[in-house]
């Protein structure tokens, strides 16, 4: 009895353990995913609910909607302009924090103050500071003589604008991570790199860059999940708000940005959902990408 | 019983003081009292009279959440919608209240308190542009109108040869068409100042002249494509944007704000709510450089807003006495005396302390007389129920002429179109 009971324990307390989590999950995140799916398959009013189903309708609707081209065109270039910089921005800041500096604490910490600021004092600062008429860019750019930009008004000069923002905030976070990595690299590979000549920039690339893989593959999916997901700094970065398009012309209207504008300003729900499972697919597509592309070449190395 | 649920909220606040440093803990409602909120944007002038509200209701406490005028009326439709979260007493704007009719039943008909006794205060198309139903159904009682005139900064017009005293300013400009000369004068001489904040605030005041604008009058359809006036304020405000005279911020944003305290702007679009929020924005340095001139064209009305009662709240008897108390002809004297903003009842208009009234800030201009004296004899502009889907697609329009990414025509053409498929 006694031997049965614990038998028991040691092949059901593991589940137990980890059940919490499991529950969690599914109440907040895989009831809601089937919940939005089955949304989408619906004409659903906010307001007035569920109005009959459609089958692939609003999907239908959706592949033909320019709004929606547009919006996943801003999504990925966003993605991409603030992304790339920031990772490799990241990757050198870790490299130099990684050498000895003095007063080392103070550096790792000045980093990664960005990140513990509110994202919203960060949108309504770096608003000011690309706003047309008295922003600090435009007043820095005039004093070299270069003509002021008008950030909100154009496509690539507002994806810039949103884009500091974001690399702003993340770029430390991403160095620190980078940093603890690089610390647990043996020393002695580095000293025998400088044995057979090497230069600092090729020990970089040889011996810290590969070693560090598996957490630059963590930060690289961790990133394009949240890249893709931007909606605070672009909906700040419009004077109107979350009341806005994303500019006058949707220049910088990312597709979270359109799901909230149709499910909360139109009320149209089920259509709301079909561009949260499309971005859902999208966000899956990219982090499947990108997990073969820097699993391989972890393999290769 | 009671007294345990204070403790426990009690403990609850102060666990979530200690973990972040800000949450709000004081007026709960444990303690046998009532607390009523109330949902306001811009400038109601309301904090004084919570004061005396309270003083003379023990019992109640009230509250006042204030948001960004299109974040606040986007963010009730989805708190009537969600069947929660909404305040107790909600302030909605004209434009906004056709879009609240159309789902009526999530309101509490006033009527039901004893609102309807009260309808010979108002003006009568306020008090009609507040019920639904011939008349049954009171949605929300009126707080303020609009009115429209022409806010300028008198150094500025000085400096740009321009005359300044407020009846030759008013002189300038009989027509919206001779604003726009006016304008043009005026960029000669000082191309640095904007002639007015922006294109679509033009566009809006020359719409609420129109008596119709995107919606028609019989059946409610869509004709912004075919009402000459739209035509003809698109195209005016257009032209200033395409000439550079607007400076193509977000009426009432921060960006505003900055442009009226540089003194980027020359004149503004004043109706009578709107001269608070521009003392506000220019602030003190900017006292007495401002004044207030007629408005181009015919009297006409912008905005003013209503007070609402949504069923969902708890306690909608305390809510609605809150609302009718708050729009009262006794509390419109006092708002208009501290805000400016124009009381919406007939007896309060003919008041002689309100029709006498100047307005320091604005170089003591005779505010009274200019929109007082004339609010019985306007004529509202009438709001389609799509009226809010519709306006920022025009709005966005002008900003791309502002910004210099389309010419009239095409920016007009995206809008019609946008509007239409927006309404299918």
């Amino acid at each position: 009895m006694k031997r049965a009971l614990s038998r028991w324990d040691t092949r059901i307390t593991p589940y137990l353990l980890i059940a919490p989590f499991f529950l969690v999950f599914g109440v907040f995140g895989l009831f809601p995913l089937l919940y939005t799916a089955w949304v989408s398959l619906h004409d659903w009013q906010l307001a007035d609910g569920n109005q009959g189903f459609v089958g692939l309708d609003n999907y239908a609707a959706l592949l033909s909607d320019p709004l929606f081209w547009n919006a996943l065109f801003n999504t990925v270039s966003l993605f991409l302009i603030s992304t790339v910089p920031q990772l490799l921005a990241a990757l050198g800041l870790a490299a130099l924090l990684d050498r000895g500096l003095k007063a080392k604490t103070l550096w790792r910490a000045g980093i990664l103050l960005p990140n513990v600021v509110s994202v919203v004092a960060v949108a309504l600062v770096f608003t000011q500071i690309f706003d047309r008429d008295f922003g600090m860019v435009n007043w820095l750019l005039d004093l070299v003589g270069i003509d002021r930009i008008d950030w909100q008004a154009g496509v690539f000069s507002s994806h810039v604008a949103v884009s500091a923002m974001v690399m702003w905030r993340w770029t430390g976070y991403n160095a620190l991570l980078y940093l603890a990595a690089m610390q647990s690299v043996p020393r002695e590979q580095y000293e025998a790199a400088e044995l057979d000549g090497a230069s600092r920039w090729r020990a970089f690339w040889s011996i810290t860059v590969p070693s560090i893989r598996p957490t630059i593959l963590y930060t690289v999916v961790v990133s394009t999940i949240a890249g893709l997901q931007l909606f605070v700094e672009p909906a700040l970065f419009d004077p109107k708000g979350t009341a806005g398009v994303g500019g006058s012309d949707r220049q910088y209207q990312t597709l979270t940005m359109y799901l909230y504008e149709k499910g909360f300003r139109v009320f149209d729900a089920g259509y709301a959902s079909a561009i949260a499972w499309m971005l859902f697919v999208v966000v899956l597509v990219f982090a499947l990408v990108n997990f073969m592309v820097t699993r391989r070449s972890v393999r290769e190395s | 019983m009671r007294n345990r649920t204070v403790r426990v909220a009690v403990a609850a606040c102060a666990a979530a003081l200690m973990g972040t440093g800000l949450a709000a803990c004081g007026g709960g409602s444990g303690s046998g009292q009532t607390r009523i909120t109330i949902a306001t944007f811009a400038d109601f002038g309301y904090e004084d009279l919570f004061a005396e509200y309270e003083k003379a209701h023990p019992g109640v406490k009230l509250e006042n959440r204030k948001l960004e005028f299109d974040a606040h009326h986007s963010q009730l439709a989805t708190q009537l919608a969600g069947g929660k979260g909404a305040a107790d007493v909600v302030a909605v704007e004209e434009g906004w209240l056709p879009k609240f009719r159309g789902s009526k039943d999530k309101f509490v008909n006033l009527a039901d308190f004893g609102a309807k006794d009260l309808s010979g205060q108002w003006l009568d198309w306020k008090w009609n542009q507040g019920v639904t139903d011939n008349g049954s159904y009171v949605l929300g009682v009126g707080t303020d109108v609009g009115s429209l005139a022409v806010c300028y900064r008198k150094d500025l017009f000085q400096q740009a040869g321009l005359p300044t005293e407020r009846a030759e300013v008013s002189k300038l400009w009989p027509t919206w068409e001779d604003y726009a000369r006016t304008a043009d004068r005026f960029a000669e001489r000082k191309p640095e100042v904007k002639f007015v904040s922006a294109a679509e605030q033009v566009f809006l005041a020359m719409l609420n002249q129109a008596g119709e604008g995107f919606f028609a009058k019989a059946d409610d359809s869509f004709i912004a494509d075919t009402n000459p006036k739209v035509r003809a304020a698109f195209d005016l405000s257009a032209g200033l944007a395409a000439k550079g005279r607007t400076s193509g911020v977000k009426p009432f944003s921060q960006q505003w704000t900055v442009g009226l305290k540089q003194g980027g702007f020359a004149t503004e679009v004043c109706p009578a709510w709107a001269l608070a929020q521009i003392a506000e924005g220019a602030g003190e340095g900017a006292k007495g450089k401002w004044d207030v001139a007629s408005v181009p064209g015919n009297g006409g009305n912008w905005g003013g807003s209503f007070l609402m009662v949504p069923k969902q709240g708890k306690n909608i008897q305390a809510a609605a006495e809150v609302a009718k108390w708050l729009t009262a002809p006794e509390q419109q004297k006092k708002i208009f005396d501290k805000t400016g903003n124009l009381p919406s009842q007939p007896s309060v208009l003919r008041d002689a302390t309100v029709q006498g009234k100047a307005n320091e800030y604005f170089s003591g201009a005779p505010v009274g007389q200019i929109f007082a004296s004339s609010a019985e004899s306007l004529k509202p502009n009438y709001r389609g129920t799509q009226d809010s889907l519709v306006r920022p697609k025009f709005q966005e329009a002008l900003l791309r002429v502002e910004q210099g990414k389309q010419q009239p025509p095409e920016a007009l053409a995206q809008a019609l179109s946008q509007s239409r498929a927006e309404l299918k």
